[in-house]
């Protein structure tokens, strides 16, 4: 335990003097920012006038998002979608940077285990992926009530609320394949490929109607609100998550680390 | 005395690329061994093989009695190295980055950090984003995380690679006092043989994967080729009364007379008295050592049978 938090100082240390995690939280302001913008674009047809063409998709955000229902469940797609990104750039640099910056072999021949040195990457991913997701919801709640929306009852924003969290929680567990592929391509290219390629896919999947055995399409249809979902649905996410982790730990433990 | 590290037809196979070969290995404890060989001869393979960062493809490895397992715990809590170029997280000062090994090494007490800054003479740069460094403080840096734990065994990849003269000389009696007053063994690697000579008591040869010699500092003495010079005013005479007197000789285009044979390479006063009594007068008598990079370079079959003249 005292080795296990050791790591979790190091790679907090690491992470939050890189200052990554601040400009992921400052990039995340984006999603919940853009689109309050839309909506008051949409709600504000003097100023739609004047910007043309975003006055044409202000109006779609609005009409997807007319009351705090609908808007919350925008909101949990932008975290299934833009969230994702957001997350497995978190993966990719607590786990490729040991490659990137030539680092890895300094953890490598050391008396600590290597599950303690992965557990504490993945919590602090989880820790810094999770904060994000709050950073989103929170500042939609706020534009949200400040743009005055309709429908906005206790219970109507609790439920949407619980999605959105489940939503993002679901995205977290699904980016943890992300940690292999950044230690088996030694930095970032690997895996933000995979994520282009698994956000493609997802999108394919769900068009031919398996989208709810596609690990990375389920938090996609969970915020879209699709009674498709089935329990095997959760159980391909957390099995991926899990096939995701022990990977990452054979492949550290077991790969030649020749550079 | 115990063996502190023992390789045993230690061999790593890249696809058809045979890296390192039947590579049996003794390192004794207290000692200074120098891993000698070109670049891209095995030498990093062969550190990363004795730190459990590759797994070899045939042979064993020990270090410290211990069985050398990939992603084994053991034993590198006594293990102190250095591993190709130092790297270190940019974002963090020199002082972190040596926490962050601090706290990989459990049970190192945090004065220990302050310890090795000031023996390293990083003291000035603790506060110091790593990503500014020079080159030569990476280096040291380097090596302060290799001591930090007060390691029993040192591996150190080409340790004195890019450091100034007056750098190098530190470091070498760092590592002489480290070996001395603690008993620490120091396994190094380096292509430069000038520099390991005056450091290591046994050198192993390293060449295409192959450990092609070992041998101590003595050995390296003898070894190596020496030759008699003579410069004398009637060049031609003098060589045919060395060559009368059976000393083979050569006259060389500098106008210096060279001998390679043993008796006038070991008693040069006898060739000169054979002179002098000859009625010459030797301006010069010069006993001239192949250089180490020669010497070097002979080994591993690489130009060393030409001789500058």
């Amino acid at each position: 335990m005292n080795n296990f938090s050791n790591m979790v100082w190091v790679e907090s240390r690491k992470a939050i003097r890189s200052r990554m995690p601040l400009w992921t939280a400052i990039g995340s302001l984006f999603m919940p920012f853009g689109i309050a913008f839309l909506m008051y674009v949409s709600k504000n047809q003097e100023i739609a006038h004047k910007l043309g063409l975003i006055s044409a998709k202000a109006d779609l955000v609005a009409y997807a998002a007319d009351d705090w229902q609908a808007y919350l469940g925008l909101f949990g797609q932008l975290i299934a979608a833009g969230g994702f990104i957001l997350y497995v750039l978190a993966v990719s640099w607590v786990f490729g940077r040991e490659f990137a910056d030539g680092t890895v072999k300094d953890i490598l021949a050391v008396p600590v285990r290597r599950a303690s040195i992965l557990a504490a990457k993945f919590l602090i991913t989880g820790i810094w992926s999770a904060g994000l997701a709050l950073i989103i919801f929170v500042v939609g709640l706020a534009l949200g009530a400040a743009i005055h929306l309709p429908g906005g009852s206790a219970s109507v924003i609790l439920q949407g609320s619980l999605l959105v969290l489940a939503t993002a929680g679901l995205v977290i567990v699904v980016v943890i394949p992300f940690a292999f592929f950044a230690s088996l391509g030694r930095g970032y290219l690997l895996p933000v490929g995979m994520a282009i390629l698994a956000l493609m896919m997802a999108n394919l999947v769900a068009v031919a109607g398996w989208g709810e055995y596609f690990p990375w399409a389920v938090p996609g249809l969970l915020a879209q609100g699709k009674s498709s979902l089935t329990l095997a649905s959760y159980a391909v996410v957390m099995l991926t998550g899990l096939a995701g982790m022990v990977a990452t730990y054979l492949w550290w433990k077991y790969a030649d680390q020749s550079r | 005395m115990n063996l502190t590290i023992e390789t045993e037809n230690l061999g790593k196979r890249y696809g058809s690329v045979q890296a390192v070969e039947n590579l049996s290995l003794q390192v004794k404890e207290g000692e200074i061994y120098a891993f000698l060989g070109l670049n891209g001869a095995g030498k990093t393979t062969t550190i990363r093989m004795l730190l459990g960062m590759i797994k070899p493809t045939s042979g064993s490895v020990k270090v410290l009695q211990t069985p050398v397992k990939l992603g084994s715990r053991e034993p590198w809590a006594r293990v102190g190295y250095m591993v190709e170029v130092p790297h270190s997280y940019p974002e963090l000062t020199v002082r972190e980055n040596l926490e962050v090994a601090r706290r990989l090494h459990p049970g190192t007490p945090p004065q220990a950090v302050n310890r090795v800054l000031e023996r390293l003479g990083l003291g000035m740069y603790a506060n110091r984003r790593t990503g500014n460094l020079s080159h030569g403080n990476a280096l040291r840096l380097g090596l302060a995380k290799a001591l930090l734990h007060e390691p029993r065994l040192l591996l150190l990849d080409e340790p004195a690679n890019g450091l100034d003269p007056a750098g190098i000389v530190e470091i070498r009696e760092l590592l002489l006092e480290l070996t001395r007053k603690q008993g620490v063994t120091v396994f190094m690697s380096s292509h430069i043989l000038a520099e390991v000579s005056r450091l290591a008591q046994r050198i192993g040869v390293i060449h295409k994967g192959h450990l092609i010699q070992e041998l101590s500092a003595e050995d390296l003495e003898h070894n190596r080729r020496k030759r008699l010079l003579l410069q004398e005013r009637d060049v031609e005479a003098a060589y045919q009364v060395l060559a009368a007197h059976g000393q083979p000789a050569k006259i060389l285009q500098n106008g210096f007379i060279e001998l390679k044979s043993p008796t006038a390479v070991e008693s040069p006063e006898d060739i000169n008295h054979l002179l002098v009594d000859a009625g010459f007068s030797p301006r010069q008598v010069i006993i001239e050592e192949e250089e180490l990079e020669r010497y070097f370079l002979r080994l591993v079959g690489m130009n060393g049978e030409t001789q500058n003249e």
